[in-house]
């Protein structure tokens, strides 16, 4: 190997790039720039502002931080909803008021100021949700209404009274401990904050209301549709939105105990930052309570350290408006393009080195040497059927293939002219196989391991394995079911072909070409599926050796064959037996005279085996180009291969020109003759084999031939 | 969108070809054409004495108007170009880079090594294009996938002597068609056509963003022209030409049959690249599906623009299209790829605008 490939396979094998896009297929990757911004802000300024992180620094910074939350969490519900709420600001300076007002003026107790404060909040809040949710205004215009009517009103009443507050003498232990104290070294507002957030929190995730709150801000319509009343679940949001202000006036009140011209003055503007920069989408139903907080946080410790450092209000407020722009901006340009990027990241080519393979061209001399033989097959279901994978006869000769659209259809012996659906299974149905008691077996694409009983009852058997440990992505369950066989003892051997892709994304695999493949064991007797080999480039037929004591996979990318042994010395290991061939194998089946029937799916070509060394080439192409254009192996040709135990290839058949059968997945002798399938083809080949045993069947081979 | 060419960096830029639309609008007349005749590797067409005649390797045939063939002459290599004079003599390129004019060998510069197309003037003096200064007529896949433009245009008298240099430095020119004051050549890996001025050889482009590999041009009756594209572009080859690395090796290690590279036929052989939407879906090759060949005539209405064209599509055989002419009120066309000589009716062709 020279140093240039090395470094290609260190750069390209070995490197997990392929990890990113794994990571952006999660859901939280939404909550990460918040989360970094959030850690930079913090450590940013403790260290450039002393004592940042002292204690009383802290609880008088959180104090603040809880009132500020209780409104965060009020506006994050609104927008989750779909809306907005700009007049935060103006019923926290109300609740201020009224709970000033009721304790100080009316000397009440201190529970008739909260009452009074949280109905201030109630009562603007239910005006907010009335006139949006019911009578449907525009939440911005109304919410901006309702600010400017609600601050003009705290205005007035503020000149009128607030010196009649100041002279008070009325004084209260549970005023000043609401405002002052701590318990267990948190101040009330931070614990009023925890509370709500939590209550908050499984609301929207586990209960009723919480969801049909995200539905309605995900699409209104669509929540409409689904029975959900919008009009309500709106109306309560800004409930909702208004209580929250109003705790956290009433918070405010008792830490200050008076409020001035500009109590809650600009206050909306915070909120409705700190709600999108810790990541709530704006158009609604996508975003948590704790996006909510960890924005509070980010936006608090911004304004309160810019003030420490020295700066006045107007670069404050310039800092605010440059931090909603870029979150605003990221909002909207990641919800729109995250499934381009991705598109973008996810597939990661890999080097590979193809070994160079003996010719199939026909008058090259070598057992590969391909004729044009299978072009004389008979059709049968010729456009009656779409995507034959893989064909499987019973005791009657009855014919059953899988086609694309999830169903299983049955061909009638002797002349395969009339057809029935079996059964519908779903998915996409691939390898086929009967068990001893004559249930049909399926390998389904997308979907897992289905057994159809001859009464047709569709049964899933598996669906999943083991997790492995490093796993980004999940790779328990079986994106891509390729085929599978039965052992005597009932143990089902079956492959999976990718954990990267979805069976329908298989030509993105042979792009990538990273070994994912894996061969699988379910035991019928307990339930149970194993991962017995991992690492394969797209694992597809498996075929259980005449003598049942080893099978044969294929390694369709590799353009291998490898033989697993069940029992004797090498139990449980894998060997290569066929490497190199000219063509990518797909199914494998048992012949009549002892040896083994192999499909191919397609066949190598020089420019694409080159392009297997030219990784990053193969990255470009998925970029520059719709998949259309992409390079891909010959799929216009395939064919048919036989190989005997000593892995000598002692046979072929195809249909070079293409007309009927260019690309072939699955073949199955039976009774003399091999019937043909393709997962790309329309069509079932039926063809004579010459010197074949007339009387042998699979299904006989393998389960006798009494019952 | 603004952000476009910074995002192209991360992203990639998309390649993207002109669409066949309008003039070029995907049609089957060629698929549907009449064979007049076939014949292997049917190349350079011209009219002599109102008779089709035909190159085809290194033989001349002359053709009855019931399309049986005659041989005219034989030549030690293979014929690259071909042209025929006002008075009726023919002249010959040859792909070991010689000229023949009426059986006389011309005194060729030395840098001409590589005859795509002839064409007399009015006057009877040659016009000739040189296609590269690296490669001969046979190799020219190789000379578009190195993306060499060394390519140029000569002018000579009727008896090929004094061959004076009018354009260099163009990319491949393929075909030629003489007017008063001067020549129009087609640049194929450029994909347009040019005006070269006779006596200042400056170039003005005619056609620009042609969706294909043009070829040889060949005067009309009503002073319009034929242009041959013989190739479509595809943008799998557009990716390969930028992908140096790949390209380099590919030319290196890869037969060229077998190149991700334009080609006068396709699907012959299992060894051949395959783009993703030319796989056989359900017993169907699409038509519009990605393809390395074509046939595709453009028709050219006197001011050289083009009006209507005839094609043969991925799924058809009449590939390879490298010369059509028109001789009374029929066109006659050489689909090399498919080793056929094709004919049609001319005013029945014009149907489709």
């Amino acid at each position: 190997m020279t140093f240039n490939e090395r470094l290609k396979v260190w750069r390209y094998n070995i490197l997990p790039f392929h990890v990113i896009g794994e990571i952006l297929t999660k859901r939280w990757t939404d909550s990460a720039i918040p989360f970094v911004t959030l850690i930079v802000t913090v450590v940013a300024f403790g260290t450039v502002i002393p004592h940042f992180f002292s204690l009383y620094s802290l609880q008088e910074s959180t104090r603040q931080l809880g009132e500020f939350s209780l409104v965060v969490i009020g506006e994050s519900v609104v927008m989750l909803g779909g809306g907005i709420d700009l007049a935060v600001g103006a019923i926290f300076a109300l609740s201020a008021f009224a709970a000033i007002s009721v304790f100080f003026i009316f000397a009440m107790p201190v529970w008739v100021a909260f009452l009074a404060a949280t109905a201030a909040g109630l009562i603007f809040g239910a005006i907010n949700g009335y006139l949006i949710g019911y009578i449907r205004l525009r939440a911005f215009l109304t919410t901006l209404v309702t600010l400017i009517i609600g601050r003009a009103f705290f205005e007035i009443l503020i000149v009128h009274f607030s010196s009649q507050a100041q002279m008070s003498q009325v004084s209260s232990d549970i005023w000043d401990f609401i405002g002052d104290g701590t318990v267990f070294g948190f101040s009330i507002p931070v614990l009023a904050a925890i509370l709500l957030a939590v209550i908050t929190h499984i609301t929207l995730t586990r209960l009723r209301l919480g969801w049909h709150i995200l539905a309605v801000g995900g699409s209104r319509r669509s929540a409409h549709n689904a029975g959900i009343q919008v009009r309500r679940v709106v109306f309560l949001t800004y409930v909702f939105s208004g209580l929250t202000s109003g705790m956290a006036g009433f918070l405010f009140a008792t830490r200050l105990s008076g409020a001035g011209i500009g109590t809650g003055h600009g206050l909306e503007i915070l909120a409705l930052t700190a709600a999108v920069v810790g990541g709530n989408s704006l158009g609604g139903g996508r975003g948590s309570v704790v996006k909510g907080l960890m924005g509070a946080i980010i936006v608090l410790v911004m304004t309160n350290g810019l003030i420490r450092l020295g700066y006045g209000t107007g670069t404050n407020q310039m800092v605010i408006g440059i931090l909603l722009a870029i979150a605003v901006t990221i909002d909207i340009r990641w919800l729109k393009n995250r499934h381009k990027v991705l598109d973008e990241a996810y597939v990661v080519p890999v080097y590979l080195k193809m070994g160079a393979a003996q010719s199939a061209v026909p008058g090259s001399g070598t057992p590969f040497e391909f004729n044009n033989q299978l072009s004389k097959a008979k059709s049968i279901g010729l456009k009656e059927i779409e995507g034959p994978e893989d064909v499987i006869l019973d005791r009657d000769d009855h014919l059953y293939c899988g086609t694309r659209h999830g169903e299983i259809v049955r061909f009638f012996a002797p002349d395969y002219t009339r057809s029935e659906i079996f059964a519908h299974v779903g998915g996409f149905p691939l390898g086929l196989a009967f068990d001893r008691s004559g249930n049909l077996l399926s390998c389904v694409g997308a979907m897992g391991l289905y057994s159809i009983s001859p009464d047709r009852v569709v049964k899933r058997l598996t669906a999943e394995t083991g997790r492995s440990l490093t796993s980004v992505i999940d790779d328990a369950i079986l994106r891509d079911p390729n085929d599978l066989d039965i052992a005597p003892d009932g143990r089902i051997y079956f492959t999976d072909s990718t954990k990267r892709y979805n069976a329908y994304d298989w030509m993105l695999d042979s792009i990538e070409n990273r070994a994912t493949g894996r061969l699988l064991v379910y035991d019928p007797k307990d339930g149970s599926t194993k991962t017995l080999l991992d690492g394969y480039r797209y694992t597809n037929g498996v075929c259980m050796a005449h003598d049942n004591k080893s099978l044969f996979f294929a390694e369709t990318w590799a353009c291998s064959v490898h033989r697993y042994w069940l029992e004797g010395p090498r139990a449980g290991t894998a060997e290569c037996v066929i490497r190199d061939m000219p063509g990518y194998p797909d199914n494998i089946n048992r012949a009549s005279d002892g040896t083994y029937w192999m499909a191919f799916l397609g066949m190598r070509t020089p420019s694409f085996d080159l392009s297997l060394q030219h990784p990053a080439m193969r990255k470009r192409m998925t970029r520059r180009l719709p998949q259309d254009e992409w390079l891909f192996p010959n799929v216009n040709t395939g064919g048919v291969v036989k190989f005997d135990e000593n892995y000598n290839i002692i046979r072929t058949m195809s249909d070079f020109a293409g007309e009927a059968h260019p690309s072939v997945t699955s073949m199955r002798e039976h009774k003399g003759y091999l019937f043909v399938g393709g997962i790309l083809n329309n069509r079932v080949g039926r063809i004579k084999i010459d010197g074949a045993d007339e009387n042998w069947s699979a299904i006989d081979a393998y389960w006798g031939t009494t019952s | 969108m603004i952000f476009d060419p910074i995002l192209d960096l991360f992203r990639g830029k998309t390649i993207t070809i002109p669409p066949l639309d309008g003039p070029f609008r995907a049609n089957n007349t060629l698929e549907e054409a009449a064979l007049f005749a076939r014949l292997s590797s049917v190349d350079n067409l011209a009219v002599l004495n109102d008779r089709i005649i035909a190159s085809s390797g290194d033989t001349l045939y002359a053709f009855d108007e019931n399309g049986k063939a005659k041989m005219l002459q034989s030549y030690a290599a293979n014929i690259t170009a071909l042209a025929v004079s006002p008075g009726n003599e023919w002249a010959v390129g040859l792909d070991t880079g010689e000229l023949l004019i009426a059986g006389h060998q011309a005194d060729l510069p030395p840098s001409v090594k590589c005859i795509t197309a002839l064409a007399f003037a009015q006057d009877g003096s040659l016009w000739m294009a040189n296609g590269s200064t690296h490669h001969p007529p046979s190799a020219w896949v190789a000379d578009l996938m190195e993306k060499n433009v060394s390519g140029s245009v000569w002018k000579g008298d009727p008896e090929g002597n004094n061959f004076r240099l009018i354009s260099d430095k163009l990319a491949f020119p393929y075909g030629l068609l003489a007017d008063n004051d001067g020549v129009v050549a087609s640049e194929s890996w450029r994909h347009r056509l040019v005006k070269i001025d006779g006596e200042s050889g400056a170039c003005r482009i005619l056609v620009n963003h042609i969706p294909g590999y043009p070829s040889r041009l060949a005067p009309a009756p009503d002073g319009g022209a034929w242009l041959s594209v013989f190739a479509p572009r595809n943008r799998l080859i557009e990716l390969v030409l930028q992908e140096n690395a790949y390209r380099f090796d590919m030319m290196s290690r890869v037969p060229r049959d077998f190149w991700i590279a334009p080609a006068l036929s396709s699907g012959r052989s299992f060894l051949e690249p395959l783009q993703c939407g030319s796989i056989k879906l359900m017993g169907i090759h699409k038509p519009w599906s990605p393809s390395r060949s074509c046939g595709m005539v453009v028709r050219l209405d006197a001011a050289m623009v083009p009006i209507d064209s005839f094609h043969s599509r991925a799924n058809g055989t009449r590939h390879g299209t490298c010369s059509a002419v028109e001789n009374g009120n029929r066109l006659f066309i050489a689909a090399k790829g498919d080793d056929a000589l094709l004919t049609m009716n001319v005013s029945e062709a014009g149907g489709s605008q």
